[in-house]
């Protein structure tokens, strides 16, 4: 099928704003004189009983408009479950939890008042390991757990930190480990993570004269922002219509900026405060220490094999640090309980993935949405048995890889894809079989492969829907609400539009939403957005479409079938000659001989659900669902070099090859596969969140949490793509977004372990790590 | 409070300030200059940096009281006479994903262009090595930098 | 980050001016130079002076000076003046890769050496460099003046003997008489800016006079001086290297923090070490070493 636009690298349709300085992000509005800044007073302790709250002094400085506690704002709130609190109530639950606010006139004067307030707290026992959560005796988070409203799909275990249970069962087990030429069993171990979108949150709340709360957010999830605003603070009389949320561009998201975190704050306040703007922006330590983090992991694995390379069984237990509240974070945990097979067939499965409460910050949605930390498991343990049987690993990822057709560990076939063509790009690309000797002595190279896959994370009804209006001259607002974090969402919209209505992709404008006036999204999460936006634009542009073809019909008399759209003009199959230019009426109408006109302004209209999806599992063995709608699938190798004594690596080569179903706009996803890869490297030569036995994170600043710059990036980046189209796709696409950095860590673990012969269970693989574990081997210049 | 002057994107602007606030923050709430970005205020991450007297700076290492009789120019400046060949060549190989880094990320490679019309991989990975981008990956913004130099010749 | 804490700002014209202020504010001013340190400590609430004294605009206070038998650093020297130097870069080599080593463009063009000495950090690049070259730093008050080797100058962590009434007006070195080669190791959790989790600068000369100094792996930046007593006047030899990396421990002190432990800080001055000292030599010897690949990247 040859596409005009589809398939084809335009430029982003951002570039001019974002290269200019031009484009507005949510610090940037200007508010005016009488917008207030907040300053959030937070918790120093990890776990308390909240005794007293002086503000007296706060509230006496000059400049300071209120003070506000948790009393005052007695809501809780929760995407899939409802555990936490607007403020801190009766206790504190980790370091960083918000505990006081100062509304004042400027910032400074707000923050000198926050040293002003003086809380008085009773120490409760400290959990901070998902291990020691589990042990019978722990100091339960939160004993009134039975009580929290949830989605149909958890299942919490009362009177313990367990906030969700995902259990996954298929075929025998026993059976399957009775059947293996050999079984191992490791333990692999995952720390928790930061975003570091460069933009840290912000959000301002205004609650007008007239009762209207409109919210300006740094968000990836606008709708699910107003309909939480909307929940949490419906005791005040709010309704949906209420609560209006605005988001502007987002300085990057990762999953951070998805649901609602610190958000709800500035919108509580603003409540208190009718007639102001509230901005309340988190400070980077702020960022690091009080929005969702990505969870920490104990992953206990059982494999069974048998000699020709065939997996028999697998058991896979998978023990989340989830944090202080799990309302977003405990759909990380059920997401990869269904899919910590990883891209493999296995006859049989036992999946328990364990949502654990602790006394550290909230967990939630980081790229890749725990996919990474089960794959870092997983693709070490398949590298080691492959080795252990003799089989060289590439053959036997081949051997066992899902191909279409074949079940899920919860029974749903597999969708179409093009695993074993990505698993041969990426070794043709890796040159795998060639033998690697570092000419330097104090060298050794190594080359790490993976598989991986995931699929979006959404409740069953999670939709999309699109507007689209014409201008005069043909130009086109398509007005959706998903948002551009970077991945070239609007571009993308904007091509698939181009491509039903013939109108260039630089003619359409995409705003960022305004949940007044942009239609549903659910949220730009789960890499779902090209796929699930992407349907409903293209039927929006296909409703406008079959409306001009109609009314061309009406007036000319043509045959609608013989109809088509090129170069923004009406043709016609079976009359060359008739060339109708849509800027002559897709606004004003098609002028008649009477002088009347016919039509008016065109305006499409499409949206999107997955009507096939259902959460609807077994508890016990999540079989009778369909709770995913489909998977991404890819491979990736790369080459390593290590520097015997220092431990320093360096990768030398890397590719990654990922089945896009159709590749929208090409070099985009290169650009997500480059960009993608480096945080994922990132997590496992370089980042992790370090807590003392506090609870207090050691890291919370760039100084000490080392994200890479410009000069540690791969020398070289070989980005795949492979199109085996996805059925019910916009063109068949599928998104790639959270994909790209699935690979690297277990490839890194697997290269180290081909250079050195040193298998690391534990994130990150730092230089440091390398090198004490080459000392403990025998390494010279120790102690 | 004091009074100082500052030549800003070639305007000459007089405005008060406080001891304490800084040149960021002046910047962005007294004077308009939305494109430098705070991210992590202490330096380490480069979204706020600007040119004072052609050289980049952290501008949330800065006082404004301190700029008094200085001259900066912000991306804005940069900007008023419309896209320049490496703003061009930025848009072209899609070297920004969110955006919230560019500004800076900008600011540090015209600096190095004046210096060194014509620097090396290596060169532009020095210079850009302060602007911490979570989404691209570098690669991109090296390729637009390499093909501006190019258009230049 | 708003800075919550108020105080007078100075911007002083002459040294004389300069050196009132202090004495009038003692232990309550602080000197701002290049306050790349200073205004991250006054945000986070470190310090809280009563008086900022902005001391860029001394004239007295000179910038970089290139002599024949040395440099004099004066107090508003930034570390991109040395960087852009290319005298600095072919005569004191260990002292430009210090400075190069120093966080990223951006930071180096606004913070100065003098600053560098006196927030004193014990990663501080600056010091091994100055240690090597037998620094000495000059101090101003009202009405006196004085000097401080720079082996004297730490005490402790982010602690000098700078007196709160005391200006630094500069730092000079010298070069060593003989023929001579440097060389600067720095290891940072990566490529791009980093602290160092260690750093070890090398000077060497062709009367086999080898000077050390480390940074980051003690509680104040400090010569080796029994592995330089044991190198004196001897040629490299892989026994000698041995011997020095023998000593390590007993000449560092290393902590375990975030940033390393103190078995690997131990582990890579020793690497360094073995690495560093021929690299050094090499460089006497007239061949081209580039610093930043020793380690491994």
């Amino acid at each position: 099928m040859d596409y005009k636009y589809i398939g084809k690298s335009v430029p982003r349709i951002d570039g001019k704003e974002k290269v200019s300085g031009a484009a507005i992000f949510g610090d940037d509005i200007d508010f005016g004189a009488n917008l207030l800044y907040a300053e959030i007073i937070s918790s120093t302790k990890a776990h308390a009983l909240i005794k007293s709250i002086d503000t007296s002094r706060a509230e006496k400085l000059e400049g300071v408009v209120k003070v506000f506690t948790g009393k005052d704002f007695p809501f809780k709130f929760g995407l899939y479950m409802k555990d936490r609190y607007v403020f801190a109530q009766d206790r504190v639950r980790f370091v960083g939890e918000q505990v006081a606010a100062v509304v004042a006139r400027t910032p400074q004067i707000a923050k000198r008042a926050a040293l002003l307030i003086e809380i008085e707290y009773e120490a409760l026992p400290v959990v901070l390991d998902q291990m020691d959560a589990l042990k019978d005796g722990a100091v339960l988070l939160h004993p009134d757990l039975a009580d929290y409203p949830h989605v149909p799909w958890f299942f919490p275990k009362e009177k313990t930190n367990i906030a969700h249970w995902r259990k996954t069962r298929k075929g025998d087990l026993e059976k399957g480990f009775a059947d293996a030429d050999v079984i191992l069993e490791e333990t692999y171990e995952v720390p928790r993570y930061a975003h570091c979108a460069i933009e840290t949150h912000v959000a301002i709340g205004k609650y007008d004269l007239s009762g209207r709360l409109t919210v300006w957010s740094s968000s990836q999830s606008p709708h699910t922002q107003r309909h939480l605003f909307a929940e949490a603070l419906a005791p005040l009389g709010l309704t949906h219509k209420d609560v209006r949320v605005i988001a502007p561009h987002v300085g990057g998201g990762f999953g951070g900026k998805a649901g609602v975190t610190m958000e709800i704050i500035p919108a509580a306040l603003a409540t208190k405060l009718k007639g102001y703007a509230v901005k309340l922006r988190w400070t980077r330590e702020q960022e690091f220490v009080n929005t969702y983090q990505r969870l920490g992991v104990v992953a206990k694995l059982k494999i069974g094999v048998k000699n020709d390379g065939t997996i028999t069984a697998l058991d896979h237990k998978i023990y989340w640090d989830a944090g202080a509240y799990v309302e977003y974070g405990a759909n990380v945990v059920n997401a990869v309980g269904l899919s910590a097979i990883g891209p493999y067939r296995i006859p049989n499965v036992s999946i328990d993935s364990v949502c654990v409460y602790t006394n550290l910050p909230p967990g939630g949605a980081y790229r890749g949405f725990g996919y990474s930390e089960m794959l870092f498991g997983l693709e070490s343990l398949i590298t080691t048995v492959a080795n252990k049987i003799g089989m060289d690993e590439i053959a036997f990822r081949r051997h066992n890889a899902i191909l279409e057709g074949d079940t899920t560990a919860y029974g749903v076939k597999m969708n179409p894809n093009g695993l074993l063509e990505a698993i041969d790009k990426v070794k043709k690309a890796i040159d795998w079989d060639k033998k690697l000797v570092s000419k330097d002595p104090t060298k050794a190279l190594g080359k790490g492969f993976s598989l991986f896959w995931k699929a979006p994370a959404m409740p069953p009804n999670a939709s999309s829907s699109a507007f689209l209006k014409f201008n005069e001259d043909a130009s086109i607002n398509l007005i959706i609400s998903g948002m551009d974090i970077g991945q070239g969402y609007q571009t993308v919209m904007a091509q698939i539009a181009a491509e039903i209505l013939s109108v260039p992709p630089d003619k359409i404008r995409v705003e960022t939403p305004d949940t007044d006036r942009n239609p549903y999204e659910w949220q730009t999460v789960a890499s779902h957005i090209t796929w699930s936006s992407g349907n409903a634009v293209k039927k929006a542009a296909i409703d406008a479409r079959e409306q001009i073809f109609a009314l061309v019909h009406r007036v000319f008399n043509l045959p609608i079938d013989e109809l088509f759209l090129e170069d923004e003009a009406v043709k016609c199959n079976t009359d060359k000659s008739f060339n109708l230019p849509l800027r002559s009426f897709i606004v004003e109408g098609i002028a008649t001989k009477d002088g009347t006109y016919k039509g008016g302004p065109i305006n499409g209209r499409g949206m999107f659900m997955p009507e096939y999806s259902s959460a609807a599992g077994d508890p016990e063995t999540s079989q009778g669902g369909h709770p995913n709608v489909h998977y991404t699938v890819g491979a990736g190798a790369l080459i390593l070099e290590i520097d015997k004594e220092t431990g320093k690596m360096k990768v030398l080569k890397v590719a990654e090859a990922i089945d896009a179903g159709k590749a929208i706009n090409p070099d985009l996803i290169k650009g997500q596969i480059t960009g993608g890869l480096l945080q994922g490297l990132a997590t496992v030569l370089y980042e992790d969140m370090r807590y003392d036995k506090h609870g207090r994170l050691l890291n919370p600043n760039f100084t000490d949490y080392k994200i890479p710059t410009s000069m540690d990036v791969p020398d070289e980046i070989i980005p795949i793509i492979v199109e085996v189209p996805q059925p019910d796709g916009p063109f068949g696409a599928r998104g790639i977004g959270e994909h790209t950095m699935l690979p690297a860590a277990p490839m890194i673990a697997n290269a180290v372990f081909d250079a050195l012969g040193i298998r690391i269970r534990q994130m990150p693989i730092t230089a440091e790590k390398v090198a004490l574990a080459i000392l403990d081997k025998g390494g010279k210049t120790d102690g | 409070m004091a009074k100082i002057r500052i030549t800003l994107n070639k305007e000459k602007r007089r405005l008060d300030v406080e001891t304490n606030e800084t040149l960021l923050e002046v910047l962005r709430d007294k004077l308009g200059m939305k494109s430098p970005k705070c991210g992590c205020d202490r330096g380490d991450c480069g979204s706020c940096a600007v040119l004072l007297s052609g050289k980049s700076v952290r501008s949330c290492l800065i006082l404004a009281i301190e700029c008094d009789g200085v001259e900066i120019t912000t991306l804005e400046g940069i900007s008023q006479d419309g896209m320049n060949k490496l703003q061009e060549a930025f848009i072209e190989f899609s070297s920004f994903q969110c955006g919230y880094c560019a500004p800076g990320v900008i600011i540090s490679a015209t600096e190095l262009l004046k210096a060194n019309p014509h620097p090396s991989l290596d060169e532009i990975k020095e210079a850009l090595s302060g602007n911490l981008c979570r989404c691209t990956g570098y690669t991109p913004i090296f390729d637009a930098i390499l093909a501006a130099t190019k258009k230049e010749k | 980050m708003a800075i919550a804490h108020e105080y007078e700002y100075f911007a002083p014209a002459s040294l004389f001016e300069a050196t009132q202020i202090l004495s009038q504010f003692g232990k309550k001013a602080a000197p701002l130079a290049g306050g790349t340190d200073l205004i991250v400590f006054i945000k986070e609430g470190m310090i809280t002076p009563a008086a900022v004294i902005d001391l860029k605009r001394v004239k007295d206070l000179k910038a970089l000076e290139i002599k024949a038998e040395g440099l004099f650093l004066g107090a508003n020297t930034t570390f991109s003046d040395l960087v852009n130097s290319q005298i600095i870069k072919r005569e004191y080599r260990l002292l430009w890769e210090s400075a190069h080593s120093v966080a990223s463009v951006g930071i180096r063009n606004r913070a100065t050496v003098v600053g560098n000495i006196c927030s004193a950090i014990p990663s501080m690049d600056a010091a091994p460099a100055l240690l090597c070259y037998d620094a000495v730093v000059h101090l101003i008050s009202l009405g006196s003046e004085r000097e401080v080797p720079i082996q004297q100058w730490f005490v402790a962590p982010r602690k000098t003997l700078r007196k709160p009434d005391e200006i630094v007006a500069g730092i000079s070195l010298k070069k060593p008489a003989d023929k001579h080669a440097g060389i600067y190791l720095k290891l940072g959790r990566y490529k791009g800016e980093d602290l160092a989790q260690a750093g070890l600068g090398i000077l060497v000369t062709e009367k086999w006079e080898y000077r050390l100094a480390f940074c980051a792996v003690a509680p104040i930046p400090a010569r080796a001086s029994s592995i330089e007593g044991l190198l004196f006047g001897k040629k490299l030899n892989p026994e000698l290297i041995l011997q020095v990396q023998n000593l390590i421990p007993t000449e560092i002190a290393p902590i375990n923090d975030i940033r390393s432990s103190a078995r690997y800080r131990t582990h890579i001055c020793k690497v360094m070490m073995q690495r560093g000292l021929p690299a050094a030599v090499d460089r006497l010897n007239g061949v081209e070493i580039d610093n930043t690949g020793i380690l491994g990247g």
